[in-house]
């Protein structure tokens, strides 16, 4: 019988790509899902209730400020000047962008990182659990922030060939912001950053290798490399098919990658044998599929075969293929994290 | 005379200038409108749809070609009209009620447009009654419906079964794709066909009216 870790431990020693006693887990979850567990709690009231190894943040919904539009449509004015629509998931998708051209970048005064507000869901769960469960800071990536937010998919991927000086100029000033608030998250506890951003489609890469890495992998080291020098760890996000470029986002220095995207036919005892022994994986029981239409026995397996292919050694955070939205089923939910403590304990022989 | 294999190739590097340089001069060289477009501009941008599918290409060569063939079409617009044959037909998209991701549905209206489809956009988080309304009162040949998610992917369905109740599902063809859908699904909801990406979907509405 191994000692009995803390969340903080059990999250720590995956990413160090060791063996804790259980494979951790963690997720961000919706408040539907919430609600149905454990009526009019918090998340973080759940997070305790499930002794969840970790609490994270979002910066969009936690550190951003915006300002209504139009409220029968749900839009509303982010902090970077472009429009935004409310999802029924209460996520902001942008829907016009702050900058159009570099016209627009000549007046352009981008938002202040320091304001106090933006830190107060964070600064709730650092006194809340700081040394007993990981506080994870959410960040959006500065490829996700200044392609949807500053200049739109559209604007940003024609300026990556036709003019690759404006993306550099909105880089610095997003990478600028996003450093300042990383900053200020780890001086006020945060454990571990969460930076969040698809680089990928379910088929393919979003842009070629070449561009990966010439305009999305250098402010992502950036941030990685700060945060190495507080000894502070960087966890990336990105949905779709990575295959084509998981070793330029690995060579960022990032120390976890989510979620080894399954609907994008990403197997993780493929990445287990690629790179499980260069950063800790995040993920991968299908929040497509399973949690949303499966019984609690296939939620079960598939918990159970993500266990079994990517915990050797350590180096598994086991957690949903995104993150635990409305359409998942909640007695799924409670299934996968049932399924973790039942299989995950270490020594684990599953064969 | 302008070579129209040369305005395919400027329209596959994705040179906009190059492709508006060759539109103007092949029509000040009385070329049809429509010669243009089916041997010009089309053939280009199915090779560039070509290249993405092989994984050579990718979002962004995809937009700046798309964009490329769409300032010509511009050009071409007048002629076009005058002609009044090629069109290939109306095209009606919209992504279903609950989802507000754009990007796949933009991308397969560029590149529609750029294969000689007139297309009305219907936006994000279209509700069944207003896909209805849209095909009610218009004449398209297809409707085409986007989902990101898994959990809105009903709404795909629901908007079939009131267009079976509206007495309106034979008016159109109808189309489905997005990140988590598949043929399987598609058949399953009764759609008449389905499209992974942008450039399938330009061959698939081409294929469905007859006109590939």
């Amino acid at each position: 019988m191994r000692t009995k870790l803390s969340g903080l431990d059990r999250i720590l020693t995956a990413i160090k790509l060791k063996e804790p006693d259980v494979v951790p887990h963690f997720d961000r979850v919706c408040q539907k899902v919430i609600n149905a567990i454990l009526p009019s709690a918090a998340y973080e009231d759940l997070v305790e209730y499930l002794d969840i190894d970790a609490a994270r943040t979002n910066d969009k919904l936690s550190a951003w400020s915006y300002e209504t539009v139009d409220t029968s449509k749900g839009i509303k004015q982010d902090q970077w000047g472009g429009l935004v629509r409310f999802t029924s998931e209460n996520n902001p998708i942008p829907i016009s962008p702050a900058i159009n051209s570099e016209k627009d970048l000549v007046s352009y005064v981008p938002p202040d990182p320091d304001l106090p507000w933006r830190y107060k869901v964070l600064e709730q769960l650092v006194k809340r659990f700081k040394g007993e469960r990981a506080v994870i800071a959410g960040v959006t990536d500065v490829f996700a922030l200044s392609r949807e937010n500053l200049l739109g998919d559209i604007g940003y991927f024609r300026a990556m060939i036709k003019n690759p000086t404006l993306i550099d100029h909105v880089n610095e000033i997003t990478l600028d912001y996003q450093l300042r608030y990383v900053k200020n998250c780890i001086d006020l506890g945060a454990d571990i950053l969460w930076i969040n951003g698809d680089w990928a489609m379910t088929e393919t890469p979003m842009v070629s290798r070449e561009f990966t890495k010439r305009f999305l992998a250098p402010p992502l080291q950036k941030i990685v490399e700060y945060a190495h020098s507080r000894n502070i760890p960087c966890l990336k996000h990105t949905d779709g098919n990575i295959w084509p470029i998981y070793d330029i986002i690995i060579d960022t220095g990032i120390d976890g990658l989510h979620p080894i995207d399954p609907m994008a036919g990403m197997d993780i005892g493929e990445a287990k044998a690629k790179f499980g022994d260069k950063v800790c994986l995040l993920g991968n029981v299908s929040c497509a599929f399973s949690l949303v239409t499966g019984t609690i026995e296939e939620v079960r397996q598939e918990t159970k075969e993500v266990i079994k292919k990517a915990s050797k050694g350590g180096g598994l955070i086991c957690m949903s293929s995104n993150s635990i939205h409305t359409g998942v089923k909640p007695e799924n939910y409670i299934a996968m994290v049932k399924a973790i403590r039942e299989f995950g304990r270490y020594p684990i022989s599953l064969d | 005379m302008v070579n129209l294999n040369e305005l395919s190739n400027a329209v596959i590097k994705g040179d906009s200038e190059i492709v508006a340089q060759l539109t103007k001069l092949a029509l000040d060289t009385n070329i049809p409108a429509h010669e243009i477009l089916n041997h010009g501009l089309i053939p280009g941008l199915q090779k560039v749809g070509e290249l993405f599918v092989k994984g050579e290409y990718f979002l962004p060569e995809l937009i700046v070609s798309g964009e490329a063939v769409l300032q010509a079409l511009e050009l071409l617009k007048p002629m076009l009209v005058r002609e009044s044959t090629s069109y290939k037909g109306k095209y009606l998209i919209g992504t279903v009620q609950g989802d507000v991701h754009d990007l796949g549905k933009n991308i397969v209206i560029m590149m529609l447009r750029g294969n000689g489809w007139e297309v009305t956009d219907l936006g994000v988080d279209v509700s069944p009654e207003e896909f209805c309304v849209a095909v009610r009162e218009g004449d398209f040949q297809i409707l085409g419906m986007s989902a990101l998610l898994t959990m809105t992917m009903p709404n795909a369905a629901k908007t079939i079964e009131e267009l079976k109740a509206a007495g309106l599902r034979d008016k159109v063809k109808i189309m489905v794709g997005g990140a988590p859908t598949t043929k399987e699904w598609a058949e399953l909801i009764e759609a008449d066909a389905h499209a992974k990406d942008g450039p399938s979907a330009a061959i698939v509405a081409a294929t469905l009216v007859g006109k590939a």
